[in-house]
């Protein structure tokens, strides 16, 4: 190639110079690095003006919630469980404790003390006797006596806002809900409970923290240990093999200085633009190691391969990369492709991420052409005098033993052709079930492996509560708006069923004049003021025995006016209780709470406690002072977390018990289908907000972004292939290991049930890349040697030399070293472990095994359609 | 005396010391605050427009009549009546208040729609009156002997009083202070700090008035600075010695509210 020989002559001639300017541009880059600002907020996974994002933020606005995190409390080993005065003391201790809280670092992250969901800080509604109701602290100082504290559990297990919520059904856990400011003091909140947790008396008391801002914030913390620990780790390994595979450890150092050139200025590059340092593009360093070693590799592999035939650096580097120069090149424009069209998902993070591995790999390529040689040309002729010959003699029993297997593959390949060809046909096939089988699933707490404190921590708390994930199903009402004259054929049926006898015939004859003419005002938010306004004057003009007539009818219009005020109507209220019902009924809800529960309870209360009362009453002034009454407490404004003031939106707020994507789907879905086959009595919007529902919209966008983003970066490799090879046919060739790796690898998703989460996902453009790169070096090579031999068959047997022992080094180095991510204690890190070796291993098993059997098939056909 | 007064009346107590040689005694100046607020005239009548607001600028209305009769002279007990006009689901909805100098009040809520007659508890003091920063204590007064006071402050304008609760288990405030006009004698504002000393609930008077002779505040704001919410208070309509019959307090009365409340 005539470029590559032109493009290698000039680290050739200048290496220092190449490698001087190679050190300023990474450390001008790397510089960039120390302004990195994390983000690890999956909510990011979702543009900020993504419309479901813009609603869950009003949502936590308008109904003053917060993101929770859950401190539960459990004992069991108490005869009593948690209600002892010991154990409740703690509670009392940690409530006080938590309210004071804030980030040293920045005051402005806290915790919401008003907002706190603890004994401490919640009215019971209290039967004072002689028809007296209370509101008394439901723990207004720890308990002294058992009596006390049984008193305590009595109370709060008869309340369904509290039961299952901050007290547990079995009596063995409480639950501290503490809302934060924001999600980023979620980690350092758990610390400084941990350290108040570690000073109290043990008495049987285990303590635990969740709730999915400190899953989030916590990941965010052990992603920075992770990419500290692992990624160097990787790469040690790497090197390690690559010392046994090539001995020499000057040259070796080569790839490991493009792999930190290539990592240190993508990285550079990403945050010096702004961007932050996301769970998505955390994995950046992961998967760019791999992929710009692998052309150093090749590089390597035919240096070792060729140096002792000549015992000329410059030619045998000339020669390499002439060799090399095209298909590195387009293994790097494929692999860059494969990442670029992540740039397609609707899912910021992602694009980040796709966009940057996309440079990253480019600037891994432009590196390897320049620097290696330099390097090379750097180093004392007398360090290279032995190398390849040395090296071959010495690394004899392993270099051969892969050398003969290599070549017994060859030879079975040769003879097998249509075994192979029929063998994949069947393994594809089975493989397309598999995907079949793929669960699309993902839940930030399982980002965390079984025996972390976090997932205990929910799975205990998960036990005992009804559910520490959260969703909220909100309300609106959509009542259509009347015309001034549909609003006065209403008022004046409502006017005149009130004209009962002489007087109140008088007063609704003058009250009707008045609706007349004030219906010709243009709005009819102008004709209800204006309508009141006058019959208020009527009304303090009147005598003592019209007064009172007039004051019900300026009451009517009141009442029409606020008709939209609907969550105060018992029909709607009890819509809500059969919906909140029917999702218990579902089987995946935990719990859920809506005003309805609030109007009930209150009305029991309002009766003696008395069971029967158990129900929403039958008028809405009945609800308004069910309501009115539970607003005398020491916190009237937590009514306001479950509708608006104004009384036009609800919430209910859903508990589930388990965080999958899966679990929220099954409810969405539920209530969709339940509002279609019962209607509401008015006309009701609905929406979800909650970080639980936000997690599905993603996920949803996820999946279609990256089967879009794959299907297009498949076309776009497709026609580099058939522009590389010149020819429709061997573009097709090189797509098809690479398809059968993506077939297999995520058939096997589907068979073991790993769910398809995000690495998972975007495993898919990694497979592009680098088992296209396999392909493409192999078909460049076996055409070139074809060019040369005129023999299948000598083409073969040299095919499964060199070619095959640089895929096979490829292979190993790469598979291997990435197995330290294995100890990861995140499970997103281990999946990508595990499935790049898969990979790497399948791919290069493909390329070696698939394409040269349908070679040796096709071949007639293949190589004398080129030739003519 | 005034009525409305009652709305934001502060405490003040008998046994104090540490007088100045200018200054009335401390007891003096703090019961003569109280009655100003709470004890205008030998009854009164006013019509109260609550504005509740919360954090986020959204609004509530409340509108009632406030009766009050003294039944005890100055600083003794009295009786109150509480008709609600608005919003219109909670109208009729009455709330009656027997003040005792020496004893818990005794309260009853009457609730229209639901037909029942409610005791309040005692212990339900310091709770939200009709879901507004203010509280039921607010309306009727503050034991004076409730808290103990402290004169920490005199200038040209204001006795600064600081009040600490003698019981402080049964008040979510560690102590309050009170900005006591010299001119009127108006507890004019107030601060409620909490166990750390934060400032977490404030009151303000912002309009008074002279209505036949007696001075009355006709504006008053509660402010919670922990929710970010506050409550505006606003009298009209204000008269006083009606000659109202302390018959028209009677828990019979709660059902079938006398005119003088209703209109």
């Amino acid at each position: 190639m005539k470029l590559g020989s032109r493009l290698v002559q000039i680290p050739i001639l200048r290496p220092k110079l190449v490698t001087a300017l190679l050190v300023i541009f990474t450390l001008a880059l790397g510089a960039l690095i120390s302004k990195v600002h994390v983000d690890t907020d999956p909510e990011n996974m979702l543009s900020e003006h993504e419309d479901v994002r813009l609603f869950h933020t009003a949502t936590k606005k308008e109904f003053a919630l917060h993101d929770v995190l859950v401190l539960g409390v459990v004992n069991e080993t108490h005869p009593d469980g948690v209600f002892n005065p010991e154990t409740l003391g703690h509670v009392f201790d940690l409530t006080e404790y938590a309210s004071t809280l804030a980030d040293p670092n920045n005051p402005e992250y806290k915790v919401v003390a008003q907002n706190i969901i603890a004994p401490s800080n919640v009215d019971a509604i209290i039967q004072a006797g002689l028809g007296q109701v209370s509101f008394d602290w439901l723990m207004a100082a720890a308990p002294t006596t058992q009596e006390e504290a049984l008193r305590i559990r009595d109370l709060a297990m008869d309340n369904p806002l509290f039961k299952g919520t901050l007290v547990s059904e079995d009596g063995k856990a409480i639950g501290i809900y503490l809302p934060i400011t924001s999600k980023k003091f979620a980690h350092t909140l758990s610390q400084q409970l941990n350290d108040k947790i570690a000073t109290l008396s043990s008495n049987g008391d285990k303590f635990f923290i969740t709730g999915l801002p400190v899953a989030e914030d916590t990941f965010g913390k052990e992603m920075f240990i992770q990419m500290a620990v692992s990624a160097p780790l990787a790469m040690l390994a790497i090197f390690l093999l690559m010392l046994y595979f090539f001995k020499q450890l000057r040259l070796i150092i080569s790839p490991m200085i493009v792999a930190m050139v290539a990592v240190i200025s993508t990285m550079g590059l990403l945050i010096g633009t702004g961007h932050t340092l996301h769970i998505m593009s955390s994995m950046i360093p992961i998967f760019l190691m791999p992929i710009a070693v692998v052309d150093s590799i090749h590089i390597m592999s035919e240096f070792f391969d060729e140096y002792q035939k000549t015992g000329d650096r410059r030619k045998t580097i000339e020669h390499v990369i002439s060799q090399l120069f095209t298909p590195m090149l387009y293994t790097s424009l494929t692999s860059a492709a494969g990442f670029a069209s992540l740039a397609m998902t609707p899912i910021p993070p992602v694009q980040a991420f796709g966009i940057f591995v996309a440079i990253g790999i480019m600037i891994a390529w432009i590196t390897t052409i320049i620097f290696i040689p330099a390097y090379i040309m750097m180093m004392p002729e007398s360090s290279l005098q032995n190398f390849g010959v040395k090296g071959a003699s010495d690394s004899m029993a392993s270099r051969g033993a892969m050398a003969c297997s290599l070549r017994t593959l060859g030879r079975f390949v040769h003879n097998w052709p249509k075994l192979i060809i029929s063998t994949t046909m069947l393994l594809t096939l089975v493989a397309f079930y598999g995907i079949s089988q793929i669960q699309v699933n993902d839940n930030p707490v399982k980002w965390f492996t079984k025996n972390h404190e976090i997932r205990v921590a929910d799975q205990v708390l998960n036990k005992h509560f009804r559910g520490t994930y959260e969703a909220f199903l909100i309300l609106e009402s959509n009542l259509e708006k009347l015309s001034p004259a549909q609003a006065e054929t209403e008022l004046a049926t409502m006017f005149k069923n009130q004209a009962v006898d002489e007087n109140s015939k008088a007063v609704v004859a003058k009250a009707l004049a008045i609706l007349t003419r004030t219906a010709q005002e243009s709005t009819t938010d102008s004709m209800l003021s204006l309508l009141e306004a006058n019959m208020i004057d009527s009304q303090n003009k009147s005598n003592d025995l019209f007064y009172d007539i007039w004051a019900d009818l300026v009451a009517q219009v009141d009442t029409f006016r606020n008709r939209d005020q609907i969550f105060k109507r018992p029909d709607v209220l009890r819509y809500i209780e059969n919906l909140q019902a029917h999702l218990l009924e579902i089987g995946v809800v935990g719990k859920t709470s809506s005003i309805s529960d609030v109007v009930k309870k209150v009305h029991k209360e309002l009766f003696e406690s008395n069971p029967e009362h158990y129900i929403i009453p039958d008028s809405v002034g009945a609800v308004a002072q069910c309501l009115i009454s539970f607003q005398n407490s020491h916190k009237p404004d937590d009514l306001y977390h479950l509708v608006t003031p104004d009384y036009q939106k609800a919430n209910i707020w859903v508990q589930l018990q388990n965080g999958d994507n899966k679990v929220m789907e099954t409810v969405v879905k539920e209530v969709k289908k339940y509002m279609i086959g019962y209607p509401p009595p008015v006309q009701l919007n609905y929406k979800w907000a909650g970080l639980t529902y936000l997690n599905v919209v993603w996920q949803d966008k996820m999946v279609s972004g990256m089967r879009d983003a794959f299907l297009s970066s498949f076309i776009i490799v497709f026609i580099m292939m058939v522009l590389l090879f010149r020819s429709p046919t061997w573009g097709l060739l090189a797509m098809i290991p690479l398809t059968m790796t993506i077939a297999w690898i995520y058939g096997i998703i589907g068979f073991i049930g790993k769910d398809y989460d995000m690495p998972v996902a975007v495993l898919s453009s990694l497979t592009l890349g680098l088992a296209v790169d396999f392909a493409i070096h192999f078909l460049e090579r076996a055409r070139a040697t074809q060019a040369k031999t005129g023999s299948w068959t000598k083409t073969i047997t040299a095919m499964f030399e060199e070619p095959a022992r640089a895929i096979s080094r490829n292979v190993i180095v790469i598979a291997i070293g990435f197995t330290p991510l294995l100890l990861a204690p995140l499970v997103p890190y281990k999946t990508v472990g595990v499935f790049l070796a898969s990979i790497m291993a399948i791919s290069g098993l493909a390329t070696m095994l698939i394409l040269p059997a349908l070679i040796t098939i096709l071949q007639g056909w293949l190589f004398r359609k080129k030739h003519s | 005396m005034l009525i409305p007064r009652l709305f934001f009346i502060l405490t003040l107590a008998a046994l104090v010391a540490s007088p100045t040689l200018a200054a009335p005694p401390l007891d003096e100046i703090i019961r003569k605050a109280n009655n100003v607020s709470y004890y205008g005239g030998d009854d009164g009548r006013a019509e109260v427009a609550m504005t509740i607001t919360d954090n986020q600028g959204r609004t509530r209305e409340r509108l009632f009549t406030i009766l009050r009769k003294d039944i005890q002279k100055d600083g003794g007990n009295q009786l109150y009546f509480v008709y609600f006009k608005r919003p219109s689901d909670v109208r009729k909805t009455t709330f009656l208040v027997h003040k005792f100098i020496d004893r818990d009040d005794d309260r009853w809520m009457y609730l229209p729609s639901l037909d029942l007659v409610k005791r309040i508890a005692a212990s339900d003091k310091r709770t939200s009156f009709m879901g507004s920063n203010f509280f039921y204590e607010d309306v009727s007064g503050r034991n004076l002997d409730a808290d103990h006071h402290e004169m920490i402050d005199e200038n040209d304008t204001y006795y600064v009083i600081r009040n600490t609760p003698k019981d402080p288990a049964s008040v979510e405030f560690a102590s309050y202070t009170v900005w006591i006009d010299k001119k009127n004698s108006l507890p004019m504002k107030a601060e409620y700090k909490d166990k750390t000393a934060t400032i977490y609930r404030t009151m303000e008077v912002l309009g008074v008035e002279t209505i036949q002779g007696y001075t009355t505040v006709t504006k008053s704001l509660i402010s919670d600075l922990g929710t970010g919410g506050n409550t505006i208070a606003e009298f009209t309509n204000i008269k006083y010695n009606l000659s109202l019959s302390a018959d028209l307090f009677s828990e019979r009365y709660l059902r079938t509210p006398p005119k003088e409340a209703r209109q």
